[in-house]
């Protein structure tokens, strides 16, 4: 699979490089390619490819091409600060856009601020990471939570809940939000249980769940995998209360077949968006890559909106220099399939949020939007 | 607590599945085989082929078990024949090959995780409380497993040379028993059986190229510590599996995770023969 | 002042200055190009060789525990893992300082040291086995994982810990410290291996049994080494969280644990150098080729994994040894001059009792394999131990050597009871045994061996090894006698088997032990061999009054030489007398012959 990702990024720069023929800039995509992201680290590099590729057959950015170069982070920390190093500092890319966990985001940072290369993140997190090189334009705990909570408390009447998620610094910190806004809004938390990143036996976790006779759960587990085995030990355990998933997208939801139907999830991406500008990204989508292709979801379409986010901020600053670039990103906004973004809140955005529900089908229907959610005060300046 | 209860039997039994393939290598031939993990993964992966082309479940286990001796039998033949007198060096070996079959597994399979959808989903309703219909279906998998196994070690004429090798290898050859055919048996059946193991558990997790590896440190420790028998095997991991589940459940599921190894470290320290009665 | 004689001839003259001086300008490249090379590498390479200078210090204590000492260790990533934690949750916790360095590395140090030390008895105890340990030895890193796992914001759980502030040093610098240190760690290690302290733990690799009955206990040093290791790879741990910033749970697991032995086996095994090539290229081609093709890298580093184990069990040093040696064969080592030292003082213990056996019984369930031996043997007694197959003889002699093996019984050498301990505990009241399959350390010189063989005596140097072997005089007989006098420079394992009975009898002598024990010595010598033998007892019972108990089946070996006979029959003493008394008697006539007529026992 990677070995094609990788001649594919080969082959593909080489033709485009010909038509254009100036100092290609190179995209750096850590990303998941082995571990618990791999499920879905296939789809982020597909949004970055078809980015780029429309990208260049306008001409590039500022006449020069755009090209990529993926590398695997593993999912964690060691795995990260291995490929960062190579981005940064072997193939000296000008920018890195991608999705990573957070203990590989986390292990990147460093390495980030030594190569002062700006980072897009493109992944939804737990929140408060701010480095000055670091923007995100995927939602954080205070844009994503209280749409499930809200709706949990409201129409399932839920009282008790009980939450469950990996070890690690977005599982419990999307738990730990999840926990003060449930108590925040008159409601308990009857137990919050953990298995670290590449755990897959939930069994006693699941018998502390029926025990406790909660309203409703609540999980944030990482992407891929431990998702899967969580909800297919839950149905198999016959766990049929309202569940809220808050890491899970639409490409997982979708191979885990029937067991996945009914789950909540909350996201700033689906692909049932009404929207012209996600009609067009889903047919650019499907034309390029056919049956191979893998469903665009929440964690892969701020990909592709955020090659474009670096494409206007480059333009903004009249070149690719690195301090010039990270001011401008504050100020440029992309029209992509999730509307119009600006990371303009402390290296945040704004988000038009989605309530969904996981049809038997695999797909998602919207049950609510919420336009223009802020992200809250993220990363306060120091006073 | 009868939850607890059928937590303990149901995990005890999976691992019975796991584990037995690496007894019966260990048995007979002293080597632990650390490609074990690798079959096991194998095994998952035919089950997804197997289901992908349709066939029927029972079809499926079949050829999970019989692509895992395949396997098994090049790997006897090509590997492991060499090492028997170089026992520390065989686990290396089976380690590497552990490895090579993972990635290509990678290379032909891809990365992501995949799935198998159960053949029995739902719950059964037991004795007043709904428990996963699949789970239980393990605890029926794993006896069956045993007496088909105990079946051929006692009943049949492999199972008899089998056993003579098992006891003392030289007087075996010296009684026209040909060992290196059993081994070569043995091995082939061990691997079938991860593979089988393999695609038992699909339905309850996911299926990737690293599957295997958590289970095999802990059907590592069992089988050490039953010493060559099969139904001391089925005793540990009753034993050994309830207390992991006691611990994942009643303190911290990560710990309960270590419960196996440490368990079975403390025991080979204060009986290093294990278990079994020779 | 007793002369030094020089009985090898065939061997090289000791170091010169020429290759002292080749060694300085080793010494000086090698730091030379460690100062000057971040100067002329891009960034990259620097990062990626910082990491891998600390990774090769663990290859060096994974191949020093497996490759010299044999245990085959998944755990040393554990003790790498301990300093990174370390210096992560202290810088953490505690932000950054002078005084919270100094606390990081002390723990560091402790708990390594207290994790090692606690492995090691858990895994090196009297009985256990190589599979044993390996298997403590994979335990520990998944436990610490776990423990890691469990450690909530702590220890960042599996995220691991990332931002800390750390060390204030330049790349360039980091570079520099990373290399000297590890330069330095190599160096030390190959000082010390190549010294007779590195013989002794290649002997307890190759035959522990043989070393615990020259007096050794094998479980000590084992213990020391794996906490000494333990320390290095925790310091090392430390440097690689100090320069990359991150711990994450990867750094202490046993995949990682593995990694470092591929590394070593791939070098080459027991060679030092070998471990640090390994670790170095395996490190380096990673990082460039696991970026393109991470499953074909893996893919092949596992096919090379097998191929190592199958075909090349050396590694890559040795393949390259083997090409030169083909080239240029050299052979190994100075040349040893043996010296007799005093002989022990004056006898006039003639008649003390060397040996004391009472109601000793062996059982195994119901099962008895002696039954209430009892007998009493003096010094420059010759007693031979007789009795058909079966009888017991052998596991009364391990019964005599090995505290722990009799059932009941009390047993008492030169005086000491043994009580329940270990053999090497019983060598030390004076007693030598000689096993039935010449038992001797294969990859060693038989100079080295004879050498080991002297550890209870003398301890080993830790720096160097000795020119000079000082042994007893009724050793040096024996060596110039097999002309094993000449062959000081072999490796033991191209000896006849003649030569390595001899080998083996010299180096049980070495010990000047009061008592012998025996174990069908004669077997598979020839005639002249074998006369040669029965002169070396005859006069080590008479000249240096050692009592000697033999067992053999070679009955005119035994009437020709012996001063008693005891035979054994179905674990019971059948007879105990003179030779006239046992070889004329009907009784032993029937045991042997298995025609039965009432059983007569003449106590």
């Amino acid at each position: 699979m990677t070995s094609r990702v990788f001649l594919a990024s080969l082959a593909f720069v080489a033709a485009t490089g010909s038509a254009i023929a100036a100092d290609p800039i190179r995209i750096g995509v850590p990303v998941g390619l082995s571990g618990a992201n791999s499920v879905v680290a296939p789809s982020v590099v597909q949004s970055a490819e078809l980015a780029v590729e429309e990208i260049n057959a306008k001409g590039g950015v500022l006449g020069r091409p755009l090209a990529l170069d993926v590398a695997d982070d593993g999912s964690g920390a060691a795995g990260a600060q291995k490929a960062f190093d190579a981005l940064v500092f072997q193939k000296k890319v000008n920018v890195l856009i991608s999705m990573e966990t957070s203990a590989a985001r986390n292990a990147g940072l460093p390495i980030v601020a030594r190569g002062k290369t700006p980072f897009i993140y493109t992944s939804f997190y737990e929140g408060k990471s701010c480095s000055p090189y670091l923007y995100v334009n995927a939602w954080v705990p205070e844009q994503q939570v209280p749409p499930i909570v809200d709706y949990f408390n409201k129409e399932k009447k839920a009282k008790t809940y009980f939450l469950v998620g990996s070890d690690y610094a977005f599982g419990r910190g999307m738990l730990s939000f999840t926990k003060s806004y449930i108590e925040k809004t008159g409601g308990k938390v009857l137990g919050e249980e953990y298995l670290p990143m590449d755990g897959s036996d939930w069994t006693p976790i699941i018998s502390k769940l029926k025990a406790s006779s909660a309203d409703a759960i609540i999980t944030s587990t990482a992407g891929g995998a431990p998702n899967v085995t969580l909800t297919k030990q839950l149905r198999a355990a016959g766990v049929t209360l309202p569940y809220g998933n808050l890491a899970v997208d639409e490409g997982t939801a979708k191979s885990m077949g029937a067991d996945a139907a009914e789950i909540y999830i909350s996201a700033s991406y689906v692909t049932g968006i009404d929207s012209p500008a996600n009609k067009t990204f889903l047919a650019a989508m499907s034309k390029k890559f056919g049956a191979d292709l893998k469903t665009p979801n929440d964690l892969s379409v701020p990909e592709y909106e955020g090659v474009y986010a670096y494409k206007a901020a480059v333009e903004k600053a009249g070149g690719t220099d690195p301090q010039k670039v990270l001011a401008a990103l504050s100020e440029v906004s992309v029209d992509g399939p999730r509307g119009t973004i600006r990371m303009d809140k402390q290296r945040h955005a704004p988000l038009t949020m989605y309530l969904g529900q996981v049809q038997p089908d695999g797909s998602v229907k919207v049950i609510q939007s919420f336009p223009n959610v802020d992200p809250g005060a993220q990363c306060p300046p120091k006073s | 607590m009868l939850t607890v209860a059928l937590d303990t039997v149901t995990t005890a039994a999976l691992l019975f599945i796991i584990s037995s393939g690496l007894l019966i290598v260990f048995g007979v031939m002293k080597i632990i085989n650390f490609a074990h993990a690798a079959f096991v993964t194998v095994g998952a992966y035919a089950a997804l082929v197997g289901a992908r082309l349709g066939l029927a479940w029972a079809l499926v286990l079949l050829l999970a078990f019989g692509t895992g001796a395949a396997c098994g039998a090049v790997t006897e033949a090509t590997i492991v024949r060499r090492l028997y007198q170089r026992p520390l060096d065989a686990i290396l070996a089976t380690w590497g090959l552990g490895t090579v079959i993972d990635q290509l597994i990678t290379l032909i399979f891809g990365r992501e995780v995949q799935f198998v959808q159960a053949p029995i989903t739902g719950t059964m309703d037991l004795l007043g409380i709904d428990y996963s219909a699949y789970r239980i279906i393990m605890i029926a998998a794993a006896a069956i497993v045993a007496v088909v196994f105990t079946g051929l070690l006692n009943g049949t004429r492999l199972g008899l040379s089998t056993r003579a090798v098992i006891m003392n290898e030289m007087l075996a050859q010296g009684l026209g028993v040909d060992s290196a055919r059993v081994r070569l048996i043995t091995f082939a059946i061990g691997s079938g059986l991860a593979a089988l193991s393999g695609a038992l558990i699909t339905p309850l997790s996911s299926v990737d190229p690293n599957m295997g590896l958590p289970w095999l440190v802990s059907a590592f420790m069992l089988v050490m510590v039953s010493g060559g028998s099969l139904p001391t095997l089925a005793v540990s991991c009753l034993v050994l599996g309830g207390l992991q589940v006691i611990v994942s459940t009643f303190v911290n599921p990560i710990l309960g995770g270590l419960t196996i190894a440490i368990c079975a470290a403390i025991v080979l320290r204060i009986r290093p023969e294990g278990f079994a009665r020779a | 002042m007793p002369e030094v004689r020089q009985l090898s001839q065939a061997t090289p003259a000791p170091i010169g200055v020429t290759d002292k001086l080749w060694v300085a300008a080793l010494a000086l490249l090698i730091v030379g190009g460690i100062a000057t090379a971040p100067l002329l590498l891009d960034t990259y390479m620097i990062n990626i060789l910082i990491r891998a200078f600390f990774v090769a210090i663990a290859a060096i204590t994974v191949d020093i525990v497996w490759g010299y000492c044999g245990t085959l260790t998944f755990g040393q990533s554990a003790f790498f893992g301990i300093g990174v934690y370390a210096l992560a949750i202290i810088f953490t916790e505690y932000d950054f300082g002078s005084w919270q360095a100094l606390f990081a590395l002390v723990a560091a140090v402790t708990v390594a040291a207290a994790v090692a030390a606690l492995t090691g008895w858990l895994s090196f105890y009297p009985g256990s086995t190589p599979l044993y340990a390996s298997i403590v030895s994979l335990v520990v890193p998944i436990v610490l994982v776990q423990i890691l796992y469990s450690g909530g914001t702590f220890t960042g759980s599996s995220s691991g810990l990332v931002g800390f502030e750390s060390f204030e040093l330049e790349f360039d610098n980091w570079f520099r410290l990373a290399g000297l240190s590890l330069a330095a760690v190599a160096v030390v290690a190959l000082i010390v291996m190549r010294s007779d302290t590195g013989r002794l733990l290649k002997a307890m690799r190759d035959n522990d049994e043989r070393c615990t009955y020259l007096g050794i206990n094998t479980r000590r040093y084992r213990i020391i080494v794996l906490v000494i290791t333990g320390i290095v790879a925790s310091l090392a741990g430390f440097g690689y969280a100090a320069v990359g910033g991150v711990a994450a749970p990867e750094n202490a697991s046993f995949s990682f644990g593995t990694r470092l032995i591929i590394m070593v086996a791939l070098g080459g095994r027991g060679t030092i150098i070998g471990a640090v090539i390994g670790a170095l290229s395996i490190e380096v081609a990673s990082a460039y080729l696991s970026g393109s093709l991470p499953y074909v890298w893996e893919l092949i580093i596992g096919i090379a994994l097998i191929a190592v184990i199958l075909a090349f069990p050396d590694g890559l040093l040795g393949v390259i040894k083997r090409l030169t040696r083909a080239v240029q064969p050299t052979p190994r080592g100075a040349a040893t001059r043996l010296r007799p030292i005093a002989a022990a003082a004056a006898n006039d213990k003639a008649s003390e009792v060397a040996i004391e056996v009472r109601e000793l019984s062996k059982h195994f369930g119901s099962l008895s394999v002696l039954d209430d031996v009892r007998f009493t043997a003096r010094r420059a007694e010759l007693l031979s131990l007789v009795g058909p197959n079966g009888a017991g003889k052998t596991t009364l002699i391990r019964c005599l050597s090995d505290g722990r093996e009799r059932s009941t019984g009390f047993v008492a050498i030169a005086g000491h009871a043994i009580d329940r301990l270990p053999p090497d505990g019983i060598v030390q009241f004076g007693l030598g045994r000689k096993f039935q399959a010449a038992s001797v350390f294969e990859t060693l010189t038989v100079a080295e061996c004879l050498r080991v063989a002297r550890t209870h005596r003398t301890r080993p140097s830790l720096i160097s090894a000795s020119v000079n072997l000082e042994l007893p005089p009724a050793a040096i007989s024996v060596v110039e006698r097999s002309s094993l006098a000449d062959r000081l420079g072999e490796e033991a394992r191209s000896l006849s088997h003649g030569l390595k009975q001899a080998l083996e009898l010299a180096m049980v002598l070495s010990l000047e032990p009061d008592v012998l024990l025996l174990d069908e010595p004669t077997a598979g010598l020839t005639r002249a061999e074998r006369q040669a033998f029965a002169d070396i007892l005859t006069t080590l019972a008479a000249r240096d009054r050692l009592c000697i108990v033999l067992v053999e089946h070679d009955l005119d070996f035994v009437r020709e030489i012996s001063s008693r006979i005891i035979v054994l029959h179905q674990g019971k003493i059948a007879l105990d007398g003179s030779v006239d008394e046992v070889v004329n008697s009907a009784l032993v006539r029937e045991i042997y012959t298995g025609q039965s007529t009432v059983a007569e026992v003449v106590p």
